[in-house]
């Protein structure tokens, strides 16, 4: 696919980490499934450990979780476009977007690569992108923050 | 809001993953720490009929908006001269006809003295005009009558400035749409008949489009105004062509007013004045707007103002001259207006330049009218938050009109309209006092604001709304007093009628607060009064069983009150409520009257009295069973004794009533909730 060219998708499949970038890439993907119709479920995944089971009542509780998705049905209805909130319970997030990915039968993932400033600065690139890069049925986008221009 | 757990399988048996419902999604968003936002589905209908209605409301007025779809629109010169002028410059369509109704009362001669008068009537429009300038300057956040006269004047100058207004916006409607009408049976002369109708169903028409949320900024409402003005003026100019070229002759007209026999004297000239100074009505509305203009607001509004004032004065005096010119005359009841006879002599009777001035001119009376749908519900509603008119006049409607108002005001102008028959002429009377009450008031309230901000050349400002102020009130007084007995007494009359009720309704309001008012350093403390449960009951039902059980959750002590006149069911109630409802005491009093309310106020009242003066009195719950009624015609068959111990009980001191309602889809839940229940499941299990 060249650079030139509007990427095509049908259904797309955007994983919130509860960033402050989040809204960015809602609304980037919100831009682009508006001219084509696309579906769009944004996913949030909270990790629950091995120590509880596995459908402990956490997420539903919690406010600030349901913000994340609250906020990015808000974004995307600001560009005109339905986008389907799911909130997931799983031991590992990378396999949790995958499958999501894969029941929906989504021909797109996309997720953000968030920048620490922490340490001089890096991108914190994690387990969760390379986990999905390699196992992903379908393209995989990784939206790459800006780098604070306080950073050298 | 928790929501339900949905495992799933992964793609390996380590990868499963549980999907939380999110039950709150459909109908809210979280937006902070304990805070919503309602979606549009939270204040949707829930019933079959509720959702018909609303399938039926979103046809007729549209999907309801968010308050973050208002549209807030600045507007160039061009476009707010025509969207803020049509009210003022439509007044040039039946200004000069109302001229020539009183002078026609005198002879012939007197008619030519009508260009001397639209004359008069334009220079005072020069003072006003400049007067507004002022205003527009001074106030760049909208400076309406109300406004300048509550900052300035205060008191009841103000709700004297925004009754005249509120009477000003339902003359408008009403003037415009009977003039607009007359426009059209100049042309069609059989729809003189069906007159009524047709304003009625004129104002239904802008009521329906207002409460739909009408932007005034789109291109659409500058069309009529400019076609009217650029064929006024091409028909002022020809008249003047064939005038000062000797072409201009006497039409006939069958139909026209018989000349009187009165002496051109000076009453008669200050009426045919009071009669044409409406045609300064709308001349404040570009004051009113100044926040809808392009920056520099201030200085654009005023700009328009000036061009819309001399357009308004050229239009004027041109169709007073022309129709002078042609020897035009007001005609009798059902004939064609002035302003088309005027059209008819200069584009000639069946020339299109004249339908389509005729279909122009109508529809800036139409326009003129809207105007006032956009002015008057926002006027109620800066009264209302003012605490002058009943709260519901500041709350938007679906589309973020204020539907009150609208409706309000749709319902006043068609029932004037009928009244006096459409009858622009006879409406004229009383628009004209109301609207210089509220130049007089704007101006003496800029005199007061010039010399409390003695800013530069406050002295020459100050005289100059000063001049305008002296002269609306002269002009006021006239037309009060020339007018009075052709109805302007119903507006002298009406004006402090309307301040006494809007006094009235904001002591009202005040005295409610002040008894609602805590002090900022009071602190709610825990209850500390007792608790007693009072359960009407009409024998043992799924429906009482569970308001007890309610009652039961409120306090200790509940008592069950059997109110009977057929004494022979009584020992099979007691002896069923002692075995089935166990712990609750029952309470059976005989009503030989066969009254169910009043021997039960009665004995709440008893209770009362029985109790400790030396205890503060316990907060009485009557909790009442219902059955929940599925359609509307079952509603008719059930609770009505309910309903009416509900309304009794209203408001007696001390006493909180609880509805237990009772479904049909309950008898599953019932069975659960009963003792033992579990433990039978259990043992089948």
């Amino acid at each position: 696919m060249s650079e030139s060219h509007t990427p095509v998708f049908r259904r797309a499949v955007v994983a919130l980490a509860g960033e402050p970038g989040d809204e960015r890439i809602v609304r980037l993907v919100s831009e682009l499934a508006r001219p084509i119709h696309g579906e769009l479920a944004a996913v949030h995944v909270v990790e629950v450990g091995w120590s509880l089971p596995l459908d402990a009542d956490i997420a539903g509780r919690s406010e600030e979780v349901q913000r994340i998705l609250d906020n990015a049905e808000s974004v995307a209805e600001e560009s005109k476009v339905r986008l389907e909130s799911v909130l997931l319970q799983a031991r590992d997030v990378g396999a949790a977007l995958v499958d999501e990915a894969t029941e929906r039968q989504a021909d797109l993932l996309v997720l953000g690569l968030p920048y620490r400033k922490r340490f001089g600065g890096d991108f914190a690139i994690g387990r969760t992108i390379p986990y999905v890069l390699k196992n992903a049925p379908c393209a995989v986008w990784v939206v790459r923050e800006p780098i604070p221009e306080d950073q050298p | 809001m928790i929501g339900g757990r949905r495992p799933l399988r992964g793609r390996k048996l380590a990868d499963r993953r549980v999907r939380v419902e999110r039950p709150h999604s459909p109908y809210f968003r979280y937006t902070g720490p304990g805070q919503l936002v309602a979606k549009a589905a939270a204040s949707g209908p829930t019933t079959p009929s509720g959702r018909l209605l609303a399938r039926i409301r979103g046809h007729l007025f549209g999907r309801p908006l968010a308050m973050e779809e208002e549209v807030g629109e600045r507007l160039p010169k061009k476009k707010a001269l025509a969207i803020f002028s049509s009210d003022a410059i439509s007044s040039s369509a039946y200004a000069t006809e109302e001229i020539l109704r009183v002078l026609v009362l005198a002879s012939a001669g007197a008619i030519l003295v009508s260009i001397e008068i639209a004359v008069a009537i334009a220079l005072l429009l020069a003072v006003v005009a400049v007067s507004y300038r002022q205003i527009c300057r001074a106030y760049p956040n909208g400076g309406g009558a109300y406004a300048v006269a509550k900052e300035n004047i205060g008191g009841i100058a103000s709700l004297v400035a925004a009754a005249a207004l509120l009477i000003d916006y339902v003359m408008t409607v009403a003037v415009s749409t009977a003039s607009a009408i007359a426009q059209t049976y100049s042309v069609i002369p059989s729809l003189y008949e069906i007159r009524i109708e047709i304003a009625v169903i004129a104002i239904a028409l802008i009521t329906i489009a207002n409460l739909r949320g009408l932007r005034e900024s789109g291109n659409i409402f500058a069309v009529p105004t400019y076609l009217f003005v650029g064929l006024a003026l091409l028909m002022v100019g020809l008249g003047s062509v064939r005038i000062a070229t000797g072409g201009a002759v006497d039409i006939a007209q069958p139909d026209a007013v018989p000349l009187g026999t009165e002496g051109i004297g000076l009453f008669l000239l200050l009426k045919a004045f009071a009669s044409g100074s409406v045609a300064l009505t709308g001349t404040e509305a570009i004051a009113n707007g100044v926040p809808a203009f392009k920056p520099p607001e201030s200085r654009n509004a005023a700009n328009t103002l000036v061009a819309m004032a001399v357009l308004l004065a050229i239009l004027f005096i041109g169709i007073t001259v022309v129709a002078d010119g042609f020897g035009i005359l007001p005609t009798t009841e059902g004939g064609q207006t002035v302003v088309a006879l005027v059209a008819s002599a200069v584009f000639g009777a069946s020339s299109p330049l004249f339908y389509a001035f005729q279909a122009s001119t109508a529809l800036i009376l139409f326009l003129a009218a809207n105007t006032s749908f956009n002015a008057f519900p926002r006027l109620a509603a800066l009264l209302a938050e003012d605490g002058y008119m009943p709260r519901q006049f500041s709350f938007r409607g679906d589309r973020l009109a204020f539907s009150w108002g609208i409706v309000l005001l749709a319902a006043i102008a068609a029932a004037l309209l009928a009244a006096f028959d459409g009858n622009t002429t006879a409406l004229i009377p009383l628009y004209a006092v109301g609207v210089f009450v509220t130049f007089t008031l704007s101006q003496s309230g800029m005199i007061r604001h010039w010399a409390r901000e003695r800013g530069p050349g406050w002295a020459w400002r100050a005289t100059i709304n000063a001049i305008g102020g002296i002269l609306t009130l002269v002009v006021l007084i006239v037309v009060a007093t020339v007018k009075f007995v052709d109805g302007a007494y119903l507006v002298v009359i009406l004006i402090p009628t309307l301040v006494a009720v809007m006094l009235f309704i904001q002591r009202q309001y005040a005295r409610s607060a002040r008894e609602l008012a805590i002090r900022p350093d009071y602190v709610a403390g825990p209850p500390i009064r007792e608790e007693r449960v009072i359960v009407p009951v009409p024998g043992i039902n799924r429906a009482v069983i569970q308001a007890v059980n309610v009652a039961r959750s409120i306090a200790d002590d509940v008592r069950a009150v059997y109110i009977f006149d057929q004494p022979d069911r009584v020992e099979s109630v007691r002896a069923d409520w002692e075995r089935q409802v166990p712990g609750v005491s029952l309470v059976v009093i005989e009503s030989p009257y066969r009254a169910l309310a009043g021997p039960l106020i009665a004995y709440l009242d008893v209770l009362d009295h029985a109790w400790p003066t030396d205890r503060p009195e316990p907060i009485t719950f009557v909790v009442i069973p219902e059955y929940v009624a599925k359609s509307w015609w079952e509603r008719i068959l059930y609770n009505q004794s309910a309903r009416r111990l509900r309304t009794l009980l209203l408001g007696r001191p001390h006493t909180v009533v609880v509805n237990v309602p009772y479904r049909r889809e309950d008898p599953e839940a019932f069975e659960q909730a009963r003792p033992g229940a579990a433990a039978g499941r259990d043992t089948s299990g």
